[in-house]
């Protein structure tokens, strides 16, 4: 009897250490699953916010770090939209609106900029804000060049599908921000606020009032390379602003220039 | 280690005799990547001197945490794939190595040990770039002066390598396939003893005035500092590329990087190549200028791109950039651009001395 009491004790504690094997090892495999996924959104946020600044989401699980950045700010809204919209039905609208912000986003991102913000139909793309960049405003200026390439590219799609075509303003501008995560609990982002934010898109908005398709500022201006060929316009007024901002219209690059819509 | 990685940008061909021996006589066997960078003495010269860490304070085992973190951070499939196989040699398991990986504050390192590779990771990325309260830091947490300057050494280097192994796209070393086969368990203990890392002797300090002569000689005698010596002089020294070519593109890396003591240097380069103050100036704010040519034209761009990047795209750019250029000269602006990177991590050690 007590042979059986101790064969029975020691098959129950066999079976025990099975069992805390198996969870163990599935606890090990679910820790490596997380580190993993940890790992892929730790890459993916980079994309969106500084090094740093994903450094001290993961470690301490918010960031409050805040600094002013010199960045290049690309401001890009569609001309003309709000007619166009109410001429579409809502599922054609999406998704030639999401055609366009893929290839607008390619184009950025393709030239070292991150997209910070969809607005409506509009984007606000930052060069220089993840990581410095002294030539910030020459990729803004080659993205914006990139897009416009794009977005004929898009337009000729959109015509054989019997679509309308798009046109589209940018607006670029460099000069001091502040940087940070910003929102409430519910939502946070990684933004830039600051007058010259603001300017980027005021000078998008002189795009209809030049006639252009994108223009820089005097800063921007100041800080491309001379291989870009750009032509002086009219100061304008714009809101918020005393004194009417000179604007340059961005015409191509070197000697490949390409025809300004 | 998944990442996307493309064809080796450079042919395979017969090792030159006396590197062969030297790494026979260093590891016991000529590894794969001999091949494809003999055709360069002071690339495949600096490779074979870092193959054996020339270091005499820094723990060992640091140094090879240092190696494997930094590949890491890199995303150098190849420089990884080697540092991993090598520990596995040294008896390191894989789940543990994978522990380390994935957040080495949690595994069973000394708390010294942890900030010893948090301040290399720092060093490695560059951006922020560590000051003196980091390297104090180090420093505090039980490293003496001279071990920190070899930890700051053994991350350039360790970039020097990623970055070489990355641009070319080498392909991965038999090594690794030999840690996978099932009998490796039988020859570890032999190779083991044979790789095991061990310090080695202080050395005379190299001369300090020479091009990053300042920064070398805050290594002061440690073996690193000599090896580093012969590998700038050794790129500097070379014909395959112009002298001008190759300090226009680290002034491009350093500007990239923020680092204005490897500008400075850089711009003392080019002054006797005809390059003054406003010509660089001109130089660096453009990427180009009149008085380029069409090779620096394409280099210049490519090394700013070999800061930051993605394995796949900047094999496509090194590939693109060096298409109309020979295997030897895109050896040289691959080492120049590794160089470069390298050197803007070694100035870190400025700080600390």
């Amino acid at each position: 009897m007590p042979w059986a009491a101790l064969v029975a004790a020691v098959v129950v504690l066999a079976l025990q250490v099975r069992h805390a094997r198996r969870t163990r090892a599935a606890l090990v495999r679910r820790l490596e699953t997380a580190a993993r996924d940890l790992e892929t959104l730790s890459q993916a946020f980079s994309r969106f916010a500084p090094a740093e600044v994903v450094d001290d989401i993961i470690a301490q699980g918010v960031s409050t770090r805040s600094e002013k950045k010199d960045v290049t700010v690309l401001f890009a809204d569609l001309k003309g939209f709000t007619p166009l919209a109410e001429r579409l039905d809502p599922v054609a609208l999406v998704r030639v609106l999401n055609g366009h912000f893929v290839r607008m986003s390619r184009a950025i991102t393709e030239h070292r900029g991150h997209v910070a913000k969809l607005i409506g139909d509009g984007m606000l793309a930052l060069f220089g804000a993840l990581e410095p960049n002294p030539w910030q405003t020459n990729d803004a200026a080659h993205a914006a060049l990139a897009m416009r390439a794009a977005l004929a590219d898009y337009n000729a799609a959109l015509a054989h599908e019997g679509l309308p075509a798009l046109a589209m303003g940018i607006g670029i501008h460099r000069g001091t921000v502040v940087a940070g995560i910003m929102g409430s609990g519910e939502l946070l982002e990684y933004g830039v606020l600051g007058s010259n934010v603001n300017l980027a898109s005021r000078v998008e908005r002189l795009t209809r009032a030049h006639g252009v398709d994108i223009l820089v500022t005097e800063a921007a201006r100041a800080a491309l390379d001379r291989r870009f060929h750009v032509r002086a316009m009219r100061p304008l007024a714009v809101k918020g602003l005393a004194e009417a901002v000179a604007t340059f219209a961005l015409e191509g690059f070197e000697a490949g220039v390409p025809a300004v819509p | 280690m998944a990442v996307e990685w493309g064809e080796c940008v450079l042919p395979a061909q017969p090792v030159p005799p006396a590197l062969r021996a030297e790494l026979r006589r260093k590891i016991g066997a000529v590894p794969d990547w001999a091949s494809r960078l003999g055709r360069s003495s002071w690339v495949a010269g600096t490779l074979s001197d870092f193959i054996e860490d020339p270091v005499a304070y820094a723990p060992p085992k640091l140094t090879a945490l240092v190696h494997l973190v930094v590949s890491q951070d890199n995303s150098c499939r190849y420089c990884h794939g080697v540092q991993r196989a090598v520990m596995k040699i040294l008896g390191y398991r894989d789940d543990a190595l994978d522990r380390l990986l994935r957040d080495f504050h949690a595994t069973d390192l000394s708390p010294a040990e942890r900030v010893a590779l948090d301040f290399a990771r720092r060093v490695s990325r560059g951006h922020p770039r560590p000051g003196r309260a980091e390297l104090e830091a180090v420093a505090q947490a039980g490293f003496a002066r001279a071990a920190v300057a070899e930890i700051v050494a053994v991350v350039a280097a360790g970039n020097f390598a990623n970055r070489v192994a990355t641009l070319l796209a080498l392909p991965p070393e038999s090594l690794e396939r030999m840690v996978a086969h099932p009998l490796f368990r039988l020859v570890r203990p032999f190779m083991a003893r044979r790789m095991r890392p061990r310090l080695r002797k202080p050395e005379p300090p190299p001369p300090s005035n020479r091009p990053w002569g300042r920064a070398v000689a805050a290594l002061d005698d440690s073996p690193s500092a000599g090896v580093l010596r012969r590998t700038i002089d050794g790129a500097l020294g070379s014909p395959v590329l112009p002298r001008r070519t190759k300090a226009l593109m680290l002034a491009v890396i350093a500007r990239s990087l923020g680092c204005a003591y490897s500008e400075g240097e850089a711009r003392a380069l080019l002054e006797p190549e005809g390059f003054a103050r406003p010509d660089v100036d001109e130089v660096l704010r453009d990427l180009g200028s009149p008085r380029l040519d069409a090779r620096e034209g394409r280099l210049l761009p490519l090394a700013r791109e070999t800061v930051r990047y993605q394995a796949a795209t900047i094999q496509r750019r090194v590939r693109e950039a060096c298409a109309a250029m020979g295997p030897d000269e895109t050896l040289e602006a691959v080492g120049v651009a590794a160089l470069g990177n390298a050197l803007c991590r070694l100035s870190v050690v400025l700080d600390a001395c």
